[in-house]
């Protein structure tokens, strides 16, 4: 071969080495719209299984319903995941983003939203219908910065056929820990090298967060950072020391077993009826029945609260819908269009029903679809209950803070250091709280947050 | 292709002709190399120079330096016992996987190696898990581990009467499971590397060792080993930098826990860097994760490779 004809060559596949590496950086967006034709709102979310296809189903409806606006669903992975990414690279992130509920004081302090609250006052949206503990929850300084959409509880599943089994009232679920103690240790049984266990419940902070809640106590100062921003973490206060100790204690008197941080094996277990009782999200309880059909039957209790805690109530869970602010106007507006629809009774009926999410539109609960739900599953009622008997404060409303999500890893190692006896429940929050504390200081500093 | 005669005959030029040579055939060198120094300049140059910049501040969630800490981040590191914890368990690990996968991937490279019919059967299930990304691979493994009864690893202890393991959910068992399953993983790769190997070694150095008497284990202790040893260099070199570089299985089965028992520096990074939005320090720990490889590596090239025999 000539000379001349390989540095033509190499020449050309140069300059496709340059469009490879350029094109990475440019794709990606869906800002640019075709003149005249609908506007396309992309929309991050992170519904896994079946609330995906119910999410799905949702979004073609409503495609298929609006000829000017079409949504663009686009999964991306765990919160966590998606969060991070459009951490990494703001000005390539979706117009419609689903984020979990701890991420609310990161998306605010970032500056990357149009706050929700400038459409609903815009066009006179009716939030009576909403509950109000959970419009509370997404509040800042009174104002909504996302809409809340997925919704959840934790509430105390248990097998009523091995409560029959045990001597134990099946109508008569735990509501204590010292409760749960009780039952459990009844539950526990041993037959040819196996155990069945009377309950189990993943290494998962947002457990802690909830007892913590259902006991009265803050998770950071300054009101929860509500009242201003927090500056320090409180996870080491008796409340928090009470639920280690009583996690721990069950598991070393082998009344309950330690299944790792995974919410999927606790629930593997319980639908094996390889333990009787477990916490979890009231949004599996779909999956959960089930699991158990033609095997027990799953009863479900509220969750329990501490020995000397008053009667709180816990933080409300899962995501809420922003619409980002570096996006054009009109992209804004029909992401806002989405955002009502969503959260029509109909459609929330609907979410409500195919996920085990909360129907957080009261109306909701008069639309047919719900009625059967609720004939099906009566007992997702207790979740329900749950919500509205919680009393409004600065502890159920839950902690803000940027850093959450190392502050729940934070907590889940100190879980885990005192469930396998690496360290005392009050020394493993001690060095936890310290270690929040830090990072809620640093982070206060490089936000500039005051 | 005909390739250029790289050297210019001798005494056939003058000195500044083989200088104008030697810029030409550099210019030359350069179109090859354009393509991959590009992607190398942006994919690696780049963010390492952009990595240890960053290393001496403290940034925002958005990942933008803020504030200036110098070389506070290493000072940090330094007294950090959850570094100190992270790299003690990276080197674990590398001590977990790295003989583990090779010794394994040799006994079957061996046992693969006799001439028999339908071997190649054997041979394509030996290699099979080269074919399998760690996200596919942890997820199956997350089902084998699971610690309660449902699990299958602990369903065979049971039947052998063993009793139940933790794996993943014990300190002391989390590491040496994630080992398990990462040389299960590295086999793959490993066999199809040391076949190689074995099947270009002279078959006339083993007929003569035969002929003069040696046994079996002498062939494979005096004649194999040996003239595989370049290739088991090599795996050893690669091998050893996988291991410190492992992330997904990390991030799949145990996310560092139980308490840092898995917290190995990579994940650390991540952890860090994505979810504590810590870019400043995570930065400083790839840079010292960096000094550490680049540090075993010379190690391996200075003492390891005395002792390896090019034919």
């Amino acid at each position: 071969m000539k000379k001349g004809k390989v540095l033509k060559i190499v020449t050309v596949l140069l300059v496709l080495g340059l469009l490879l590496v350029t094109g990475c950086g440019t794709g990606g967006t869906s800002s640019s719209q075709a003149a005249g034709g609908p506007i396309t709102v992309t929309f991050w979310h992170s519904m896994g299984g079946v609330p995906a296809k119910t999410l799905t189903t949702l979004i073609n409806k409503f495609n298929a319903t609006h000829k000017d606006i079409q949504v663009k669903l686009v999964y991306q992975g765990s919160y966590d995941d998606a969060f991070n990414k459009l951490k990494a690279s703001p000005d390539q992130g979706p117009d419609l983003f689903q984020v979990y509920d701890i991420g609310t004081r990161y998306m605010i302090d970032a500056g990357l939203v149009t706050p929700m609250q400038n459409f609903i006052d815009k066009s006179k949206f009716d939030l009576s219908q909403f509950e109000p503990h959970v419009l509370h929850y997404y509040e800042v300084g009174g104002k909504l910065y996302s809409m809340p959409f997925n919704t959840s509880v934790p509430v105390l599943y248990y097998n009523k056929t091995m409560f029959k089994a045990a001597g134990l009232d099946p109508n008569k679920p735990p509501l204590t820990f010292a409760d749960v103690e009780k039952d459990a240790k009844a539950l526990t049984t041993k037959s040819g090298g196996k155990t069945v266990y009377g309950f189990s419940q993943a290494i998962y902070g947002w457990f802690f967060e909830q007892y913590l809640a259902r006991d009265g106590a803050l998770y950071v100062n300054n009101g929860n950072g509500r009242d201003k921003a927090a500056t320090e973490s409180l996870v080491n206060s008796p409340a928090g020391v009470d639920i280690l100790t009583w996690w721990k204690k069950m598991i070393d008197d082998g009344a309950a077993t330690n299944l790792g941080r995974q919410t999927s094996a606790t629930q593997a277990a319980f639908g094996a009826q390889q333990i009787a009782m477990t916490i979890d999200s009231c949004g599996i309880l779909p999956n959960l029945t089930t699991a158990a059909a033609g095997k027990f039957k799953i009863g479900i209790a509220p969750l329990p609260r501490g020995n000397n805690a008053s009667d709180s109530g816990p933080i409300i869970g899962g995501g809420s819908l922003w619409i980002l602010k570096n996006k054009p106007k009109a992209e804004q507006e029909a992401a806002w269009k989405v955002v009502q629809w969503l959260t029509q009774p109909a459609q929330m009926a609907a979410w409500t029903v195919g996920t085990g999410y909360l129907p957080i539109n009261k109306a909701a609960v008069n639309e047919q679809t719900y009625k059967d739900f609720l004939a099906k599953y009566p007992s997702y009622q207790v979740a329900l209950d749950q919500l509205h008997n919680t009393p409004e404060n600065r502890v159920t409303e839950g902690g803000r803070i940027g850093v959450f999500t190392s502050a729940r890893a934070t907590v889940e190692n100190a879980i885990e250091q005192a469930v396998l006896n690496k360290a005392t429940p009050q020394a493993a929050l001690d060095a936890a709280a310290k270690k929040i504390t830090s990072a809620i200081q640093e982070y206060n500093q490089t936000m500039g947050v005051k | 292709m005909q390739r250029e005669e790289p050297k210019s005959e001798p005494g056939s030029q003058a000195k500044s002709g083989v200088k104008a040579k030697g810029a030409k055939e550099l210019a030359h060198a350069l179109v090859y190399l354009g393509p991959s120094l590009i992607l190398f300049l942006i994919f690696v140059f780049y963010p390492m120079v952009k990595t240890v910049y960053l290393s001496f501040y403290l940034t925002n969630p958005g990942g933008d330096p803020v504030v200036w800490k110098g070389i506070q981040a290493y000072l940090t590191l330094l007294g950090s016992s959850s570094f100190r914890n992270s790299v003690v368990v990276s080197f674990l690990f590398v001590l977990y996987t790295v003989p583990g996968t090779i010794l394994a991937s040799l006994l079957l490279a061996v046992l693969a190696n006799v001439k028999l019919r339908g071997i190649g059967v054997y041979r394509t299930l030996y290699s099979l898990t080269i074919g399998v990304s760690v996200a596919s691979a942890a997820t199956i493994w997350m089902l084998l581990f699971s610690p309660a009864d449902n699990g299958m690893l602990n369903y065979f202890l049971h039947l052998v009467g063993l009793p139940k393991i933790g794996w993943l959910v014990t300190t002391r068992s989390a590491l040496p499971s994630l080992a398990l399953m990462t040389v299960w993983m590295g086999v793959g790769f490993n066999f199809i590397v040391l076949m190689g190997g074995l099947q270009s070694l002279p078959e006339e150095i083993f007929e003569s060792a035969r002929i003069d008497g040696a046994g079996r284990w002498k062939q494979f202790r005096h004649i194999t080993v040996p003239l595989l040893s370049p290739t088991l260099f090599f795996l050893l070199v690669v091998d050893t930098i996988a291991a410190f570089q492992s992330f997904g299985q990390f991030n799949i089965l145990t996310l560092g826990g139980p308490d840092h028992s898995t917290n190995v520096i990579v994940y650390s990074i991540y952890r860090e860097a994505f979810f504590n939005s810590r870019f400043g320090p995570a930065s400083a720990q790839a840079v010292v994760l960096f000094v550490i490889i680049l540090i075993l590596t010379l190690l391996q090239f200075g003492v390891v490779e005395r002792k390896v025999h090019y034919q």
